[in-house]
Order: structure tokens, then sequence, then C-alpha cells
């Protein structure tokens, strides 16, 4: 519950990116490198530290767009560059043009980075490229909607496409903006869970003590604002989730958490399921092994008090299929007898009368019916 | 409890109670074979009339006897959808594991959601009373586990919705 907790925030480093440029920092000497790592999202990255420039280090970045409708064909737009000359320190500079196959190519030199303390916060601004490349896409187009996109008194809504088949639309609003994601889930035992979710996200938002949330709502048709668009990406099964970002969810520092929550919403609700699945996993294991445990107690119990009338007997362990005759029956039924009047606690504690009891109440052992005798 | 819980295991306790006098019999049809012949079916005279307990639409137990086998099926109550997977998802996980529980049925019979084969077998390693015991206790440990178990996926979906909302503040 913790981890899934703590995955709220969704990392804007890349884990694997940071800890090879962290070793790549931490080297003693020089050490030729060529990486190509792949993330979720179909995000590439290429790290090169080539012997010909030792003192340099280089770092590609290939990203899906959040499609707009309109591409860049000259690369990033220049708010995404403003954006990123920001977070990137002295040690960074962006190599125009990027290599071939990817968008972004970054020039790293680590002897720029003041001091060891501030190496980990530079490194994993680094790390956090990708974050800000799709972060700074989405504030442009929800602080520059064309004035031309208004339709029927309703601006147009705006597919932002962050993963193939999980769209989503922002639409701007006068006083606010939607976001609306539709949902889809591959089992039908997911589409109850998330829905489950979508109905508590739905009872917490509208509590008083989360007032200043953005205003959560949750139906299984879609939204009017979505008329008009493509049937195929208004088909779903998990229904439709609406934000209503309103200003104060924008100024300031809050822009950034907004956007960045909005963007991991899919993820964020995928998370949840595998963990609520896990979750009920483990817990039917321990309810089975409960539940098997009581039985397995049972049939112990079971074996505990046939020894325990056995052994007070003084018969051995008969086999059912062999019938006795009359005299061990008796016998048994003696043994039966003994076993009660032993487990007879007096009340009233009588001086000597445990004496004359063991002395005389008691049955002596008789032979073991199972010893074989000759029918003559 | 519910009075009518109550009722309804007192019920299926006392037909059990009933139900429960299984004795060895081999198959009629099959030399040298010992089949149950609740599962088979093969041979009228040797079955008992079917008995139905229903608490109400959703719930209900079928209790069918032989002479030398009975079969007990259950229907659990779902009230909603979520209730319905958690249902399902755990009384299939118990029936995977049938081999443990050594009288649980590995498929449900059609149109209930778990179900029970003792035969003359069982009774004679376990005794009578701790069968009906474990079936009745059974009964209401499923009920219980899937209230919390429903109980407890609104909790984590609270939880997390409130640390999803957190980031807007």
């Amino acid at each position: 519950m913790r981890r899934e907790l703590s995955m709220a925030c969704f990392e804007r480093a890349s884990p694997a990116l940071k800890e090879i440029l962290l070793k790549l920092y931490r080297a003693e000497k020089h050490v030729e490198v060529d990486h190509h790592l792949y993330e979720f999202g179909s995000v590439e990255y290429h790290i090169q530290s080539p012997a010909a420039d030792p003192n340099h280090n280089y770092l590609s970045i290939s990203t899906p767009l959040l499609s707009h409708g309109v591409l860049h064909s000259y690369g990033f737009s220049p708010y995404t560059i403003r954006m990123l000359k920001e977070v990137c320190s002295d040690a960074v500079e962006i190599v125009e043009p990027p290599r071939e196959g990817y968008q972004l190519t970054l020039k790293l030199d680590f002897s720029k980075i003041p001091s060891e303390k501030e190496s980990e916060k530079v490194i994993r601004q680094i790390s956090s490229v990708q974050a800000v490349i799709l972060s700074s896409q989405l504030k442009e187009m929800l602080e520059n909607v064309n004035s031309q996109d208004v339709s029927q008194g309703m601006y147009k809504p705006i597919k932002l496409v962050y993963h193939p088949r999980e769209p989503f639309y922002v639409i701007k609003q006068q006083q606010k903006i939607t976001a609306v994601f539709p949902m889809r889930f591959k089992e039908p035992s997911d589409v109850i869970i998330a829905t489950a979710f979508f109905q508590e996200l739905m009872d917490v938002g509208s509590s008083e003590k989360w007032s200043k949330a953005p205003p959560c709502t949750w139906s299984p048709i879609p939204p009017p604002e979505l008329r008009g668009e493509p049937l195929e990406d208004l088909s779903t099964n998990g229904g439709f989730v609406s934000f209503d970002i309103s200003s104060r969810h924008v100024e300031g520092k809050k822009l950034d958490k907004t956007v960045w929550s909005l963007l991991n919403f899919y993820a964020y609700v995928k998370n949840h399921i595998k963990c609520t699945r896990g979750f009920i996993q483990r817990r039917m294991q321990k309810r089975l092994e409960n539940l098997v445990e009581v039985l397995h107690k049972e049939n112990q119990e079971e074996e505990g008090d046939v020894k325990k009338v056995k052994e007070n007997a003084g018969c051995r362990y008969v086999r059912k299929l062999v019938r006795f005759p009359k005299s061990a029956m008796l016998k048994q039924r003696c043994g039966e007898f003994s076993k009660r009047m032993k487990r007879i606690r007096f009340r009233i504690k009588i001086h000597g009368f445990g004496r004359f009891r063991r002395r005389w109440l008691t049955i002596p052992k008789l032979s073991s019916p199972m010893r074989y005798t000759k029918i003559d | 409890m519910a009075s009518t819980l109550r009722l309804y295991l007192t019920c299926i306790r006392n037909t059990l109670e009933a139900a429960l006098c299984l004795q060895n019999f081999p198959c009629q049809e099959v030399e040298r074979h010992n089949k149950p012949e609740v599962e088979l079916k093969t041979s009228p005279e040797l079955l008992l009339n079917p008995i139905l307990i229903c608490r109400n639409e959703s719930e209900k137990c079928l209790i069918e006897t032989s002479i030398n086998s009975l079969r007990i099926s259950l229907k659990v109550k779902q009230a909603d959808e979520l209730e319905n997977i958690l249902t399902k998802k755990f009384l299939r996980f118990l029936s995977m594991r049938a081999e443990a529980f050594q009288v649980l049925r590995r498929k449900p019979i059609q149109g209930y959601d778990i179900s029970f084969l003792i035969t003359n077998y069982h009774c004679e390693e376990m005794q009578k009373q701790k069968l009906i015991d474990f079936i009745v206790q059974f009964m209401e440990d499923i009920d219980k586990e899937i209230s919390e178990l429903k109980m407890s996926v609104n909790t984590r979906g609270r939880l997390v919705a409130t640390e999803f909302l957190k980031q807007f503040i």
C-alpha cells in the first residue's frame, strides 16, 4: 500500500538513465560507452561517451510527442526549448542539429558541475528531460489555445496522445479547463475495480475537506463536450473520467504538478488495479491457509481423541475389517467406561478416596485381541 | 449474525446430519470399481431425492445424496458487480486447490458457485459431526471473507484517490 501511494508522484527522472550517468560521473578514468535505453511509452535514450572526446558525453532522446494535429517540422517549439534551458544547468548544452533518429541531443560536461553534492541533483534533472518535454507541450497547449478553434460557442476539444490507444482530451472553457479521459481495460474484472475506484474518487472530490481539489466526475457515456469526435475514440468499457481544472490549479508551481498528474492518470489507474489484484491474491492465499489449517486441526483432534480412547482402554489399534469376538467388544466397552471414570472430576475431595479408587476401581489390563489363537 | 442466516445454516446442518449416512457400495455396472453414485446417476435406486434450501433468490444450497456419496452445492450472495467478481475469483481460487480440502470439488455444479463431494471414505476417515461443522463454518467464512475483501478494496480505492487529489493542492 505504501509503495502504491508513493508511486503517486511517478518519478520524472528515468532511474536507468540516472544510474548510467552517475556511473559515468563517478568513473575515475574515461570509459567509452555506447548505451541504448528503451522505456515504457516508446521512449529511447542513446548515451555516448566517445574516446575521441573524453571530456564530453552525449545524450540523445527520442520520445513520442503529444500530437496536436500540427507537427512542428523544425523540432521542438521555442517554449519547450526555453523550458529545457531552464532545467538544464551549465553542464548541459543543446546540440543543433540533433542526432539522426532523435529529437534532442544534449552535450554533457561533468567537469562543470559545481560540487559533488550538486552532482546528484544535476544528474536527476538531466534524467528528467523527457518529462520536461512532455509537460511543456501540455503546458503550452493549455496556455495558448487558438481562438480560431472555437466552434458553437465552445472551444474545440484538443486530443492528446501520450501512449497509443490512450488518447485524452483537453477542453478549454470559460474560467476552467476540462480534461476528459476515456478509460479502456482489457479484462472485465479490471473494469469493475476501476469503476469502484472512480466512485471513490468522485466521493472524495465532492467532500468539503477536498473542495480545493479539482472536481471529478465519472460517466459511462461520453460527455457532451466530446460530441463530434470519432466513434473509435469514444468507444470504451470503463466510462469517461473528467477533471475540471480551474485557474487556482495552474497558477505558479501548481501548474507543473497538475500537468504531471494529468499526464500520468492512466498509468496511475493501471498501477492501482494491478496492486489491488495483487492484494486480493495475497488475501485469498492467506484465507486458504487458514481454512486448510482448520480442517487439519479438526483431523488432528480426531486422531488425538481416537488415540486417547484406545490408550485408556488398554487395547492396541485394530483394523476395522477384522470382526471381533464378543469378549473383545466387551473389553473395549470396559475400556471406555474406565476412561469416563478417570475423567470424572470430584468436586468434593475425600481424604483417602483417591487411594481407594486406584486400588479397587481400576480395571486390570487384559490380553490383546490381535493375538492369534489357533482354532481347533 | 442475522436471524435468517442462522435459520438457513441450521436447516442445512440438520439436513446434512440426516443425509450423511453413507456406506461403501461398489459400482453395479463395472466390476471391481467403486464410484460415487451421486456423480454418475446411472442407478436411480441408489439416489435419494435432492433437497434445495433457499435463503433468498440469490442464496441457495443443493444437497444431493446417494448411497455412498453426498454432493453439496452452494450459491453465494452477490449484491453488486464487485462482490460478483470477488466471489468468482475467490471460489475459483479455492476450487483449483481442492486437493488441500479433500472434500471440495474442482468444478462447481452448473448454476452454483462451489461444490463439495463427500464419499463414504471421507466419513470413515473423518468424524461426521466435524465434517458438518466444517462445511457450515466454511459457508460463514466465505460470506465474511467476501464482505471484508469488498471493504478492503473500497478502502484502498479511497486512500489512493485521496493521495491522487493531494497532487492538485
